[in-house]
């Protein structure tokens, strides 16, 4: 044991070298599994990104292709006409061909004949009824999620004594997360579709992705409300205030920026839903924008189209090549941008809030 | 035997108390030691010699880097990010622990530690045991068999969890646990024990079993106990060590210590004034 | 200072209040108080989530509860037009079409081995196979009698459905004309009545027929068999496999006695019970719609799909997550953990469909493209053949499901108490043996029941299988092995995506995909459940 003076050598060194390479060798093999996952997430978006840019932004100023933005979905022509090659908007097509049987009959020659001709639908113009009909859902559903959902959370938080019945509430909830959104679909179907007669409606879609989003709410709420210290209730019954008037003005305002930045966040997601909307407020194609209805009850109960269900229909109802590639990737550009948008939405105004709220 | 020579005037008192009895090898020689959390120093220049075969006890108020010296004998520390000894060496059996070349993992086998709160693994009684020989690679029943009924006679244990040992260690009452822990420790064959406040989760009477546990082990080990209880460190320690504010502000044998502290700090603290 | 305290303390005391007031009286709303009330508001949107839940139940059961009577009445007619009974023959010409495909499948090895290996020209190799093709065809013509003989009791059994189709017609004519009051033109609806005892007595007629034909049919089969060319010359493997075909053959002529038991027992009065119709559904291997025969309503081939798109899922998502999980809890420096998290919490913010479609307009090719790369064909399954298959929605999935399993994983990992971690570094392990040993174990609850909770999310994901998996509703092959993860398949959450739109309101088909609704509705209660059951009993004390 006297090796301190006699040996120089040293009791601790490393042994096992297989146990040290072994080690070092899982350590890197769970590092690729990660770098793995997020090359995966970034080749996606990336694709995306990389495709739709084309469609969605433009070199020249206002830099963003406008059309998309401002029309409807058209049916897209394609076809060779006197040695070039055309691509038209339906509108388009129909003048252009006017103007050319036209010129022909001015000058003599037989109707114009166009080769190669070939109709493809909603490949040309823009996706603004779908924009403005994923705005709606997501703001209707919102409201409506976050009036149920706090509400919940407060008595959850602030009222509720542990008993079975709220365990069985608390069951509930962690069930209901776990519900497959097409079954959700299938439920604001039978439910406000059919037996309430809504039709398919911009109030069964509200309803139905509220209903889905609230389990998300609830927990958000209810650890936004958790977190606000104790003293402060404390404080403000020891004024004597009743619950009611300490939670008004002492617990939520403090609560509020988390609420608010976790429920949008789980929002963002559900407005990529595209299954619960699919029977219950989505149209395949719609002329009219929301707000051309003669009376205001209409607005409620007319469905819209929306984004997802549009990126749907054109991912696989029409083939994939290259002129329709133009819509679907910037479809599915916007539809990212807008969710990204949403959440960003969420985090100026937690952060907002925060600053107003600061304890 | 040569110290640096010292840095502050009050090292000077610290220099005649640091030489242990003559006839105690000095197992650890701790030299000028920094230690930073981050950017927080944590321990101030810390010169120390521990003997072999004794019990020493590090006594002091919280946050006066008792239980980072503790640590630092076994390179625990390491598992905590941004913490770092920027001056200064321990050395055990003249080896400095620090070097590149000594690898953290042996040096823990060879010294063990027991934590404030008792801490067995979700596992049998006689798995916590095993737990540090199966991690060696060995697997072999009888001589794990062995050594769990070794460890756990040397922890006073055996008469008690005997008839039970494939039951979970999380049954046992709290002494038991911390008695599990100490035996742990022992069947990897450490030569030096720490032992991080092992009590102070403990009732009167389990306090009293892991005492006198610690008079037992130190024929074997050297051991080196944080405490906060200065009865604890007068009833079983043969040297104590007193810090304060990450400085080492006294350290001799228990009983001058105890009777007739030469740092006035020292005495404030052990007569109970503040801490 | 003194003197102003002097001062306000009796001005206040001196007004109208008693001494030390501590009640008063609250105005009451049904005998509640306002706070009383704001917590009734409260504890009634609490309920919503319960509420919500039993709507979920009341209105899936709703729709879906009239398909088991629907499917009683679909499976009646069935038997009472006689297509049970052509059904029970129809499997004998199926078996033997099985047959004579294997017969085939036989013929192209025997080809394959005689120009590749052999290195004969085609035409060489053809005239070699002279006699095995001539067996062949024997072989493949000598079920002609019973195909003929099913064909014309198929006709005549299909004309009874029509017929009883058009009555039924007919009936919910009247009935509504009923209704509506208008009894003149409800009597003019002349139903008449099948009579299928008369109906089907032609087609019981032809037992003692079909009885001649079958015993010609195995007679010839036995002596096609004796006489069956050998391949021993060509390659003794592939003789071997003529004899298991040959045993094959013989073990389905020993089913021909069998079947004509059955025949002979068949009575079309007998009645089938409703648990037939559920069993028919639970254990159905066949969803066959709008078909010109026999529509079926089984689950069995879209629940194997849905499973074996989640078994994909799966295999890539949970080593991945819960790799990844393991590396930023334990091995990560801190930067790289603030770098990760949000990131792949990020990943789950990508909205199904535009994964779906990247699936179809991407990754189905790619996938297909490397597959036929030479060097991975060993790989089985591959080369693969259909772009939108199993694998490729399963791919996507994983990506879906990583979010959830890493997130949870996670969780779990970083709630095992440091304790733990310290006793077993300070005992001398290495962190790796700590990982292994002390902490993916204490976590290990925490991490199945997060892998189930991916599993609900992956199995409950429409967007992407609908798009991406193929939609061929077919049992997988499972005897091909991994092979057929490779497979076009189609799922339960696909099926009512993609057929409720089109289906009549309140018709079978539709209460049918109700019925798919509530079996993946309490599939994901199940899931829920467990997952829950697992961390709450295993948790570990802290």
């Amino acid at each position: 044991m006297d090796t301190a003076k006699n040996a120089p050598e040293n009791p601790f060194r490393s042994r096992g070298g297989a146990l040290v390479w072994r080690e070092r060798a899982l350590f890197s093999l769970f590092r690729a599994a990660t770098y793995c996952i997020l090359l995966c997430g970034a080749l996606v978006l990336g694709n995306i990104v990389f495709k739709g840019a084309g469609t969605v932004f433009s070199s020249r100023f206002p830099f963003v292709n406008t059309t998309f933005f401002t029309e409807a979905p058209e049916t897209l022509h394609v076809f060779e006409y006197e040695g070039a090659a055309h691509r038209l908007g339906d509108r388009d097509y129909r003048a252009f061909r006017a103007t050319e049987t036209a010129r022909a009959a001015a000058e003599g020659r037989p109707a114009p004949r166009f080769t190669n001709e070939q109709a493809i639908v909603y490949s040309a113009g823009g996706i603004l009824p779908c924009i403005v009909g994923t705005l709606l859902l997501v703001a209707g559903s919102m409201t409506i999620a976050l009036v149920l959902g706090v509400a919940s959370a407060i008595y959850l938080s602030e009222y509720a004594k542990s008993g079975p019945v709220v365990r069985v509430i608390r069951l509930a909830i962690l069930n209901l997360a776990g519900v497959p959104s097409i079954v959700f679909g299938l439920f604001g179907f039978g439910m406000f579709v059919i037996f309430f007669g809504w039709n398919v409606s911009l109030m069964a879609g509200w309803f139905t992705l509220a209903f889905m989003v609230l389990p998300v709410v609830i927990t958000a709420g209810e650890e936004s409300l958790k977190a606000v210290p104790r003293g402060f209730r404390e404080g403000s019954l020891a004024l004597g205030a009743t619950k009611w008037q300490t939670i008004r003005k002492a617990v939520l305002p403090c609560a509020l920026p988390g609420i608010l930045t976790s429920s949008i966040l789980g929002i963002a997601r559900v407005a990529g839903e595209t299954a619960p909307i699919m029977f219950t407020a989505a149209y395949v194609v719609r002329d009219k924008l929301p707000w051309q209805v003669s009376e205001i009850s209409d607005f409620f109960f007319q469905g819209v189209m929306a984004l997802p269900y549009h990126i749907y229909v054109v991912s696989s109802k029409i083939p994939q090549n290259e002129h329709t590639e133009r819509v679907q990737y910037g479809s599915a550009l916007v539809f990212l941008l807008l969710v990204a948008l949403i959440a960003a939405a969420s985090i100026i105004l937690r952060a907002r809030l925060r600053r107003a709220y600061k304890w | 035997m040569t110290l640096p020579p010292p840095r502050t005037p009050k090292i000077e008192n610290r220099e005649s108390k640091i030489a242990p009895p003559a006839p105690v090898r000095t197992l650890i020689e701790i030299t000028g030691l920094d230690f930073y959390y981050s950017e927080k120093k944590a321990l101030d220049d810390i010169h120390l010699r521990l003997p072999e075969k004794r019990v020493t006890a590090f006594i002091g108020p919280s946050g006066c880097g008792k239980s980072t010296l503790l640590r630092c004998l076994n390179r625990m520390n390491d598992l905590i990010d941004g913490t770092a000894i920027r001056r200064g060496s321990i050395k055990i059996n003249g080896i400095d622990i620090n070097r590149p070349d000594v690898d953290p993992i042996e040096l823990r086998k060879r010294v063990g530690m027991v934590f404030q709160k008792s801490n067995p693994f979700p596992k049998s009684i006689y798995e916590n045991i095993a737990y540090g020989l199966r991690i060696q690679g060995i697997n072999t029943k009888s001589r794990l068999d062995e050594v769990v009924e070794r460890s756990l006679r040397g922890a006073a244990l055996w008469d008690e969890v005997k008839d039970r040992l494939h039951e979970s260690g999380l049954g046992l009452s709290g002494g038991q646990q911390q008695r599990l822990c100490i035996a742990r420790a022992l069947a990897v064959g450490p030569e030096i024990i720490l032992m991080d406040e092992p009590c102070s989760a403990l009732d009167p009477i389990a306090t009293a079993k892991i005492e006198e546990l610690i008079h037992e082990l130190k024929r074997r080990y050297t051991l080196i106990i944080v405490t906060h209880s200065m009865q604890q460190a007068a009833r079983c320690s043969d040297f104590t060590a007193f810090f304060y504010l990450g400085r080492l502000i006294e350290h001799a044998d228990t009983r001058t210590i105890f009777m007739s502290p030469s740092n006035p700090q020292t005495e404030a603290y052990v007569s109970g004034r503040f801490g | 200072m003194p003197a102003t305290a002097e001062n306000t303390i009796p001005s206040s005391a001196t007004t109208a209040r008693p001494a030390f007031a501590i009640t008063r009286k609250r105005t009451r709303f049904l005998g509640l108080t306002l706070d009383e009330c704001i917590q009734a508001f409260f504890g009634g949107n609490a309920l919503v989530a319960l509420i919500v839940l039993a709507l979920i139940m009341v209105f899936l059961f709703r729709e879906g509860a009239a398909f088991f009577g629907q499917n009683q009445r679909n499976l009646t007619v069935y038997r009472q037009a006689g297509l049970e009974y052509i059904d029970h023959i129809r499997r004998q010409e199926t078996a033997h079409t099985a047959l004579t495909r294997r017969l085939y499948d036989l013929r192209l090895a025997a080809f394959t081995q005689l120009t590749q290996n052999q290195r004969l020209s085609p035409a060489d190799a053809n005239a070699r196979l002279a006699a095995l093709d001539d067996f062949s065809v024997r072989f493949s013509d000598a079920v002609m009698p019973i195909r003929g003989l099913v064909s014309d009791l198929g006709e005549v059994a299909a004309a009874i459905k029509t017929r009883f189709n058009v009555n039924e017609d007919k009936t919910t004519q009247r009935a509504q004309l009923l209704a509506e009051g208008r009894a003149a033109e409800a009597a003019q609806v002349v139903i008449e009545p099948v009579d299928f005892a008369a109906e089907l007595q032609p087609i019981l007629d032809t037992l003692p027929l079909y009885r001649e034909t079958n015993a010609a049919f195995a007679a010839g089969l036995e002596t096609l068999l004796t006489a069956a060319p050998s391949l021993a010359q060509i390659e003794p493997g592939l003789d071997a496999r003529m004899d298991e075909f040959k045993r094959q053959t013989r073990a389905c002529i020993a089913t021909f006695p069998e079947i004509e038991r059955k025949l002979a027992a068949w009575d079309y009065a007998q009645p089938v019970p409703l648990t037939a119709s559920l069993s028919a559904f639970i254990f159905g291997r066949d969803w066959l719609t709008a078909s010109f025969w026999q529509d079926w309503y089984g689950i069995i081939p879209l629940f194997t799909g849905s499973l074996l798109v989640s078994i994909v899922a799966l295999l890539i998502a949970v080593p991945l997550g819960v790799g990844a999980a393991i590396y930023v809890n334990q091995v990560a420096t801190p930067r790289e953990q603030r770098l990760i998290k949000p990131a792949i919490e990020f990943i789950s913010a990508f909205p199904s469909v535009v994964l779906g479609f990247f699936g179809i307009a991407v990754l189905g090719e790619l996938l297909r493209r490397f597959s036929q790369a030479g060097w991975v064909h060993w790989v089985p399954g591959f080369p693969i053949i259909e772009r939108l298959n199993a694998l490729t929605a399963g791919c996507l999935l994983a990506l879906i499901s990583i979010p959830t399993i890493f997130t949870l994983a996670e969780d779990a990992l970083n709630n095992v108490p440091r304790a733990l971690k310290e006793a077993s570094c300070a005992l001398g392990a290495s962190r790796l043996q700590t990982i292994v040993k002390i902490i993916t174990p204490a976590a290990l609850s925490g991490i199945i029941s997060a892998i189930l909770l991916g599993f609900g999310r992956v199995i409950g994901e429409t967007m992407i299988v609908l798009l991406c998996a193929g939609n061929r509703i077919a049992i997988p092959d499972f005897t091909s092995g991994p092979a057929a993860l490779t497979q076009p398949v189609h799922t339960m959450t696909g099926i009512i995506a993609q057929e409720m739109g089109e289906v009549v309101r309140g018709g079978i088909h539709y209460r049918a995909l109700f019925v798919v609704g509530i079996a993946l509705f309490l599939l994901s209660l199940a899931i829920n459940y467990a997952a829950q059951k697992i961390i709450t009993r295993y948790r570990i004390a802290e």
